[in-house]
């Protein structure tokens, strides 16, 4: 039985992450680990319109009937739970960082926020963009450094402590992307203002 | 092998020989320093059943790789040995200078076994190390002795213990640099079972870093998010730790008089506004320490370092005393004997719930602050009541019939949060290997200050997963070995990049976790090997069985079955809470699991 607590928290980000285009209608999951298990969002479920039976139980480590109902990137979600100390994951489509993702091996801000929160958000690549274990491993690897990882022309995974930290640096390399897709239409000379800026790029 | 000198000094108070050893690279590697380093140690040095007053206990004082780096709080260092109070693998750690300048003699450890004849003090310079007699010193307090012995905060550091330690006092601490403590679970009654009153440090080594660029650019960037964050650039240095008062008497999880409540009607009276208002002189730091929490605080007839928060509370709160001078004078007290205040507090309010049930003839009674001081007196020197006092609040208890009026968990006193208002702190105490402990994880940040999100302090299921991040995250840091309060502003992904950037040794997040997680299962297996089990890993029946009577925790006890055996599923380990040998052998401890079978 699940909490009706955890419940209320995946339908706010859910919704969140609807309301912001950072998702199509059935696009993108999320998860929260719990001890050895993880409560993902259901195959085919919506995010911005989540009932109780769309949260699924399912073990970390191996396999129960839970599998045949989880998002079919639970293999992601299960990798990175093994492999990073993240307690929840969101995955979504946010299309300008995905536009950004298209021409790059790695995001670096040039706005304040994203500066202060991401330093510097890898892209990475497989042929087959999810479902594989290795496209897995790779993004579980990556995540052991970095709180945000972008899958080039797919999506970003986020890991935190809960969804809302999660969400919150899905959405800021969102508005990152936003800015500096601004920026390039402004086409001006950048004028560095922060202190150390070398720095993020070696993140 | 930048971030470690490579040493470790052994010093036999027996046969007064003073070794040094090599540090095993890979042990450095899957420990780091501090209580990790010094938890693998003690697991090698101090078998099972050994008496932790018995010259068979050691004392390890560690220091980490980042510590006298000069990054942000680089100042701490631990002290680990089986604890005379609980009988648990112990660990405590302080800051102040002593860490600092420990470092700069050239040793990553050092290790105190056997038992002096006569009283010593260990003087460790550049000219020598040399074991020097201490009876002139013995029976003298902690001011004294460390004036004594030439206390000079960049130059000469001094560590000992008071009255308190020498007369075998299982609260007692060791105390550094004047009145920073290594307070909790009697660490300097073992060093007075050692004859040993002193350690004083001077040294020049100070240590290398691997990539000097990348070294500035995380000072850059810690400076900044301590400077951005409201705790560690407001809160804490304007208020101090007792900033916390009012926040967790607000929402309802400030123990009140042993534990019978969970708000305190005088808070305010004792808040950390208060203390400012009208005690503070100044604010000081610890070495290469930006925050600034360190209080200066005087009254009519006392003038120094503290009170913290849990001190404020103990004496406070938990006593029924809304009396701020007296709680200072109580705290100056405590660091002039050597004794832990939380425990000496709760102790105190234990015995005054027994006093006014019914089951202790005495005059303590909660909100009797004129009796503070003589109490406390009186357990350092180990007087009347005052002798059944000082060996903490279970002992005291179960002497007169009632152990579950102790407020501790496996006799170790808990700290300011009552459990039934803080569902994971509930857990996080009960699990705790020294016994119920804010500094081994704490849930403040998640339940209550929303750091780095908030949760609901309320919610059952899945706190176990919150509880096990924190708990590791904890004992990396404790390994490093830097501040927790640098945590408030700094996330673990920034020590993993410092680490990196002074040793050369690559660590994601990730693998800095993974080392807090392999102190942990360590810490856990020695435990274990004293016989300790899975009916250790609870809390007092008040707080299972008696509801919160009125306030913002009303109706809640702690729900800790449930949030206990997701846990045990979380940690890898048995239905008895024993590591399996797959998360041994995950952790390379493998070599461990033997001794617990």
């Amino acid at each position: 039985m699940i909490d009706e607590r955890i419940y209320q928290q995946f339908c706010e980000i859910g919704r969140d992450l609807f309301d912001s285009n950072m998702i199509s209608s059935h696009g993108g999951n999320i998860s929260v680990r719990l001890g050895d298990r993880v409560i993902i969002k259901r195959r085919g479920a919506q995010l911005g319109r989540l009932k109780p039976h769309d949260l699924i139980e399912t073990q970390i480590e191996k396999n129960d009937s839970g599998v045949a109902l989880a998002s079919s990137e639970l293999l992601i979600h299960r990798t990175i739970y093994q492999m990073t100390p993240a307690l929840a994951i969101v995955h979504c489509h946010p299309r300008t960082a995905i536009a950004f993702s298209l021409s790059r091996d790695e995001i670096v801000p040039i706005d304040n926020e994203a500066s202060y929160l991401l330093k510097k958000v890898p892209v990475i690549w497989e042929e087959f963009a999810s479902g594989t274990p290795e496209m897995a491993k790779n993004l579980a690897t990556t995540l052991q450094s970095y709180k945000i990882v972008f899958l080039r022309g797919h999506g970003s995974f986020a890991t935190g402590q809960t969804l809302d930290e999660a969400f919150h640096w899905s959405s800021t390399l969102e508005e990152s992307c936003q800015i500096a897709l601004a920026a390039k239409i402004i086409n001006e000379p950048f004028i560095e203002y922060r202190g150390m800026s070398e720095g993020y790029k070696k993140w | 092998m930048n971030g470690w000198a490579g040493q470790i000094l052994d010093i036999d108070l027996t046969s007064g020989a003073i070794k040094t050893h090599p540090l095993d690279e890979k042990m450095a590697h899957l420990f780091l320093g501090g209580r990790g380093l010094g938890a693998r140690l003690l697991w090698d040095e101090v078998g099972p059943g050994v008496d932790a007053l018995s010259p068979e206990n050691v004392l390890i004082f560690t220091n980490g790789p980042l510590t006298a780096t000069g990054y942000q709080t680089s100042n701490r260092f631990s002290v680990t040995t089986k604890s005379p109070l609980t009988g648990t693998v112990l660990d405590a750690n302080s800051g102040g200078f002593w860490g600092m300048q420990f470092k700069k003699t050239g040793y990553d450890a050092l290790i105190v076994r056997g038992r002096a004849e006569k009283p010593v003090y260990i003087e460790i310079t550049p000219a020598g190390i040399t074991i020097k007699g201490a009876a002139a010193l013995w029976g003298k307090r902690v001011r004294e002795t460390t004036k004594a012995l030439g206390q000079n905060n960049n130059k000469r550091n001094v560590l000992c213990i008071g009255p308190a330690g020498e007369n075998l006092s299982r609260i007692a601490a060791i105390m550094n640099d004047g009145e920073r403590s290594l307070a909790r679970g009697g660490p300097g009654a073992v060093m007075g079972s050692k004859n040993l009153k002193a350690i004083v440090v001077e040294g020049k080594q100070r240590p290398d870093v691997e990539d000097p660029e990348q070294f500035k650019f995380m000072l850059y960037e810690t400076r900044k998010l301590l400077r951005a964050s409201p705790l560690t650039s407001q809160a804490l240095p304007e208020f101090g730790t007792v900033v916390m008062m009012n926040i967790v008497n607000n929402i309802g999880a400030l123990p009140t008089r042993n534990y019978q409540q969970s708000q305190f009607e005088n808070a305010e009276a004792i808040s950390g506004e208060e203390l400012t208002d009208k005690y503070l002189v100044k604010n000081a730091s610890c070495w290469a320490c930006p925050i600034g929490c360190t209080r200066i605080s005087k009254t009519d007839k006392v003038e120094g370092e503290g009170p913290e928060f849990e001190t404020t509370w103990a004496f406070g709160a938990s006593c029924g005393i809304d009396d701020l001078p007296a709680i200072i004078e109580a705290n100056a007290i405590c660091n002039d004997l050597g004794m832990d205040t939380i425990s000496a507090g709760s102790t105190i309010a234990c015995a005054m719930e027994l006093t006014e049930r019914g089951q202790l003839d005495s005059d303590l009674r909660f909100g009797r602050a004129d009796l503070l001081a003589s109490t406390l007196e009186d357990m350092g020197y180990r007087r009347g009541l005052g002798a059944e006092l000082t060996d903490g609040s279970l002992r005291f208890a179960t002497k007169y019939g009632v152990p579950e009026l102790s407020m501790s968990v496996k006799g170790l006193e808990m700290p300011a949060y009552d459990p039934r208002g803080m569902q994971g702190q509930g857990l996080l105490y009960a699990t705790s290997n020294r016994g119920a402990c804010h500094m081994r994880g704490n849930m403040l940040g998640l339940e209550v200050l929303g750091l780095p999100k908030l949760i609901d302090r309320f919610q059952v299921q899945g706190k176990s997963s919150f509880v096990i991040l924190h708990q590791n995250s904890s004992a990396a840091i404790d390994s490093l070995v830097i501040c927790k309060f640098t945590n408030m502003g700094v996330a673990d992904e920034y020590f993993a990049r410092v680490l990196s950037a002074v040793t050369g040794v690559k660590y994601a997040t990730g693998d800095l976790i993974k080392v807090g997680e392999r102190v942990w299962n360590v810490e856990r297996m020695y435990n274990l090997r004293e016989g300790f089990t899975r009916a250790d890993d609870t809390l007092p029946p008040r707080l299972l069985n008696e509801a919160v009577a009125a306030g913002p925790s009303k109706g809640w006890v702690n729900k800790l079955e449930p949030m206990l055996k997701e846990y045990y599923r979380g940690r890898g380990w048995d239905e008895q809470g024993v590591p399996k040998d797959k998360k041994l052998a995950e952790l390379q401890l493998a070599d461990l699991k033997e001794a617990v079978r």
